[in-house]
């Protein structure tokens, strides 16, 4: 081999060992790039597991499902999630425009959590007074983890699906630090609820 | 008193009368107060969640390990939706009372945050200037110990060059 191949080969194992000395200075300035970041909202039933969850419910009876949030966004992070009950005319979030429902919250969690971390907590709720007249069905309170929360929701009977249905579900908001202001993260779940007329 | 309310009943009863209204308009304003400083508090405890929030971010991102940190804003956020919560239904005096202990709470971490930020950027200098002193070091003496490889390897290279005989060829012809 010639001697000009050699210094070849110097000069490839200096830079190499340039790199590998300089890479404890370098991994305090160069940042790569993360993954995907993102938020999770889930519901689970009361056995931990996504099946039976409470559909057909009647007054003073506890239902329990349990409210599931993750935190992939690189940081800790501040949440609300906002518990909202409607009927099946009244509007969920949308979507597609990343905009919430106009519904008011009936009840607030507030939630920090950091980059990975995963929070599971127990949701108890039941329905105080559910009266039914003729088609209609009207809830006036439900209770959200002891809180008495007045609603005063009606729903028609649904002919198609046999039921008086309402929805409880839950949105996700994100605390923007820039704007010192919450902002729906554009995550909701929820769960349909049929009021059981008592025999 | 009694000897009044004997003599003069329709005199006892204005002075009733004018005590009732007295008291009334004493307690209106006080109610009227009492909402509007606990909505003014839980005002207060929520903005000092946010402030809490924001410099616990600026001691992670500092580098501070905020994980009891976060177990108090998750008390503080707790309790301000229970002030909220009382708000909402009229009372008054545990909102308020929520809320102070919310404040307490977040202003406490804030204080905590902010010395834990601190802490953190410092020692965050040290690891700094100590990995840039062990990289600058290790490539100078890399290259150092590189290059008088290569003097050594150059100059064997050459001694055997130069030692070199040219072979004498048989002629078998």
């Amino acid at each position: 081999m010639k001697l000009e191949n050699y210094k070849v080969i110097f000069v490839a194992v200096g830079l190499v060992g340039v790199l590998i000395f300089a890479s404890p200075a370098l991994s305090l300035v160069l940042r790569l790039p993360g993954g995907e970041r993102f938020s999770e909202l889930w519901v689970l039933g009361p056995g931990h597991m996504a099946e039976d969850y409470p559909f057909n419910v009647k007054a003073n009876e506890v239902y329990k499902v349990y409210l599931g949030i993750g935190n992939h966004m690189g940081g800790l992070e501040y949440y609300r999630v906002c518990v909202k009950f409607r009927n099946q005319t009244e509007p969920l979030p949308d979507a597609l425009n990343g905009t919430p429902s106009v519904l008011d919250p009936l009840l607030e969690y507030r939630v920090f959590l950091r980059d990975n971390e995963v929070l599971e907590r127990e949701v108890l709720f039941s329905f105080q007074s559910i009266s039914f007249e003729g088609n209609f069905c009207r809830v006036s309170s439900l209770v959200v983890d002891g809180c008495v929360l007045n609603v005063d929701k009606s729903a028609v009977w649904d002919e198609e699906n046999h039921g008086f249905y309402f929805q409880l579900f839950f949105e996700l908001w994100v605390y923007n630090a820039t704007v010192s202001d919450f902002q729906y993260h554009n995550r909701f779940v929820g769960n349909w609820l049929n009021m059981s007329i008592p025999v | 008193m009694s000897g009044l309310l004997r003599r003069r009943p329709e005199g006892f009863a204005w002075l009733l009368l004018v005590l009732m209204v007295a008291g009334l308009l004493s307690f209106g304003p006080l109610c009227v107060r009492g909402t509007g400083d606990a909505s003014a508090s839980v005002g207060e405890a929520d903005v000092a969640v946010r402030q809490a929030f924001n410099a616990t971010l600026d001691a992670e991102r500092a580098g501070a390990n905020v994980s009891g940190l976060i177990l108090r804003l998750n008390e503080a956020g707790g309790i301000l939706v229970e002030a909220e919560m009382a708000l909402g239904n009229g009372n008054s005096s545990e909102a308020f009372s929520k809320a102070g202990q919310c404040v307490g709470i977040a202003e406490s971490v804030r204080s905590d945050a902010d010395a834990l930020r601190v802490s953190a950027l410092d020692e965050a200098q040290t690891v700094f200037w100590t990995y840039l002193t062990f990289s600058v070091a290790g490539i100078a003496a890399f290259v150092v110990v590189l290059a008088l490889v290569w003097r050594r390897f150059k100059r064997g290279c050459f001694r055997k060059v130069l030692g070199m005989r040219p072979e004498v060829a048989h002629d078998e012809a």
